[in-house]
This record gives C-alpha cells, structure tokens and sequence, in this order.
C-alpha cells in the first residue's frame, strides 16, 4: 500500500472512530461531549438555520432547540451516518414545525412555485432587511440583500452546497427530496442569486 | 446553432458548480470560453456570487453557545434522573406481576373463602379479585403521569432561573 493509501485509510478510521464515539457519548448524555459538539458546529448550524428562517433570533431560539433535540434523540443517531447531516436534518424538521406554529398560514403558502414541491415545505416570509441586519461587514451587505430576494427553499440547499460543501446525495437526505428537485434549486438559486447580485451591483 | 453552443456553455458553467462536469466537458467548456467573452463574463460572475456567498458572515452572539450548554446540561441531567427514576420503576413492577402471577391462586381462595364466609354473592367477590389485580397498575400509572408532570415543571422553573439570574 502507497504512503496515500495508508493516509486515507488512516483518515478513514479516524472518522470512523470519531463516528463510533459520537455515537457512544449520544447514547450516554455525556454533558463533555455535548459541550463540544455544541462549540465544533456552533456557527454552521447557526449559519444553516439562518438561511432557512431568515430571522436572527428565530435562528437563536431553533438553535439552542435543535441542541436539547440533539440530546433527547441521541440515542438514535447511528455511527454510520454523518453527524452534520444528522444535525441539519433535526435542525430543518424543528424548523418547519416552529415555522408553521409562529407563522401560521395556508398551505398554498408553504408551496415552492408551480407546485414543484411537496405541501410540507418551508414558508418564504423573510423581508431583505431582517435578513442583511444578520450579515456583519460592508462586503456582506450586498450578499445579504440578494439573499433576502430568495425564497428560503433555494438559500438552503445553496448554503448546504456551497458554505457546508455537501454531496447533492446528503443534501437530499436533509431537505428530504429527490435528487431532481435538490439539483433543480440549485440550479435556480444559483442564477437567482447571480441576477440579484449583478442587479444590486448595478 | 451558436445559439446551442452558448447555451450548453452557460449550462456547464452552472454544472461545474453544482454537481460537476466531465474532463471532456470541461475541456469543450475551456476552449469555448477562450473564444467568447460573453460567456466567460457569465463564468466570471458565477464565481464571483459563489465567492460572496461563501464569505458572508452572519453575526455570532458568542453567548448563545454558553447558554445553549448549560440547556443542555440541565436537560441531560434531567434526563439521566428521569432513566434511573423509570428502571427503578419498571423493575417494582416487574417483580409485582411475578409475585401476582405466583400468589394468584392463594388470592383466588382467599376471596372464593371470604365470600363464602360472608355469604356474598359470586359476582361480587370475583369483582374484588379483579380489582385487586388493577387498582396497584392503575395507582403506579398516576403515579407515573403524575411524575412526569412535576418533571416538566421543574425544568422550567429551572430553565426560568437561569433565564433570570444568567446561571444555574
């Protein structure tokens, strides 16, 4: 086996360890282990609940729920799955269900355009200025605006993609959709916010 | 015809981004964008909204992390407490229906004796057999709803004290 070979399969068990321990510490609420599950994906999460909810303090709120739904359903987390796709799917579930109880509305609402999605989706209600309040620096100021025009359906699978660099496979497992529909918000978002981006720029 | 071929250009251009392309394709993609500089100016402005995406930052309350902890560690505790409560528990009542099930034909000739004793009825000292065998489960259950109650009010009059003191 080549020095590359021998990296990888270290690499490997190193995960698969961590996995393993992730998995054991869940099971037994160790409080150490949450501390630092909570620290390592403090930012991510938050980043990922932000551009579901476009909300700063819904972010916080789900935030702080999604960790205590962490620990109640630790038990079921299993060591082969990826401990960050498990999270976002907890924290996107938490998200729906808060969303739909805090702004409640028709089901025709929750519908992406042209009835593409299934009724069980994620409300668009976030206003471009609650949501560049979130960003911090000049340079995000743009981003955020353009953000704000995007229905929340397509910031999501663009964060999952682009900031957490997820395979469109674990992203369909998160937003529990086809693959076809993950790649077709990909596809749309990505040129929704090129157009936006061009025409703040403009 | 070059219609189709800008076309398919600004389509790999996406591509690349999202699910990847082909050495094939990007090497058909790379020749063309050499040539055309409108489709280049498109590549150019996907990845420069990619690149502001990835940097925008969204501000971090840093005390949200020491908050969400301490959360947790009272829901764990609770929850540990809780499962010592709840195998303590299941292992009384699993030693009361063995002692039920053994003792349950002595009881059935208590009552058969007391009933004929006091000249009862059948239907009335069968009656207090059964009941004698559902009242302690219905009494554990109360207990346990009742439990879970006062679990729940703890926590937040728990949860209330941090929230107002700012610790535990």
């Amino acid at each position: 086996m080549n020095v590359m070979g021998l990296a990888t399969c270290w690499f490997m068990r190193t995960i698969e360890q961590e996995a393993e321990e992730v998995a054991g510490g869940l099971r037994r609420r160790d409080p150490a282990l949450l501390d630092y599950l909570i620290q390592q994906h403090q930012y991510r999460l938050f980043r990922y609940l932000l551009m579901l909810t476009g909300s700063r303090e819904e972010a916080e709120d789900l935030f702080q729920e999604t960790w205590i739904r962490v620990l109640e359903k630790g038990h079921q987390y299993k060591k082969r799955w990826k401990f960050e796709t498990w999270l976002f799917t907890i924290a996107r579930h938490l998200a729906i269900d808060f969303l739909r109880r805090r702004r409640p509305q028709s089901l025709d609402a929750l519908r992406e355009p042209a009835g593409t999605a299934r009724p069980f989706e994620l409300e668009d209600t976030t206003s471009s200025s609650a949501f560049e309040q979130a960003f911090q620096g000049e340079e995000a100021a743009s981003v955020a605006t353009a953000l704000g025009h995007l229905p929340a359906w397509y910031r999501e699978v663009l964060t999952l993609r682009f900031h957490e660099d997820m395979e469109l496979e674990e992203i369909a497992r998160v937003v529990d959709s086809p693959l076809s529909t993950v790649k077709s918000r990909l596809y749309r978002g990505l040129e929704m916010l090129r157009k936006w981006l061009k025409d703040i720029e403009a | 015809m070059m219609e189709d071929i800008h076309e398919r250009a600004l389509k790999l251009i996406d591509k690349m981004q999202v699910e990847g392309v082909t050495a094939e394709e990007r090497g058909w993609l790379d020749l063309h964008l050499e040539s055309c500089s409108q489709c280049r100016k498109q590549g150019s402005e996907t990845e420069q909204a990619l690149r502001a995406l990835r940097l925008a930052l969204p501000q971090f309350d840093p005390t949200l992390v020491r908050t969400t902890q301490m959360r947790a560690r009272i829901r764990a505790r609770e929850l540990i407490e809780n499962a010592v409560r709840m195998r303590a528990l299941w292992i009384s009542c699993t030693l009361s229906w063995v002692l039920g099930v053994v003792s349950a034909p002595l009881l059935w000739r208590g009552f058969e004796w007391i009933g004929h004793r006091l000249a009862i009825s059948r239907a009335v000292w069968m009656t207090g057999f059964a009941l004698s065998w559902v009242v302690p489960s219905v009494v554990v259950a109360a207990v346990i709803a009742w439990r879970q109650g006062r679990g729940t009010s703890v926590m937040e009059e728990r949860w209330r004290v941090i929230l107002e003191n700012g610790h535990a």
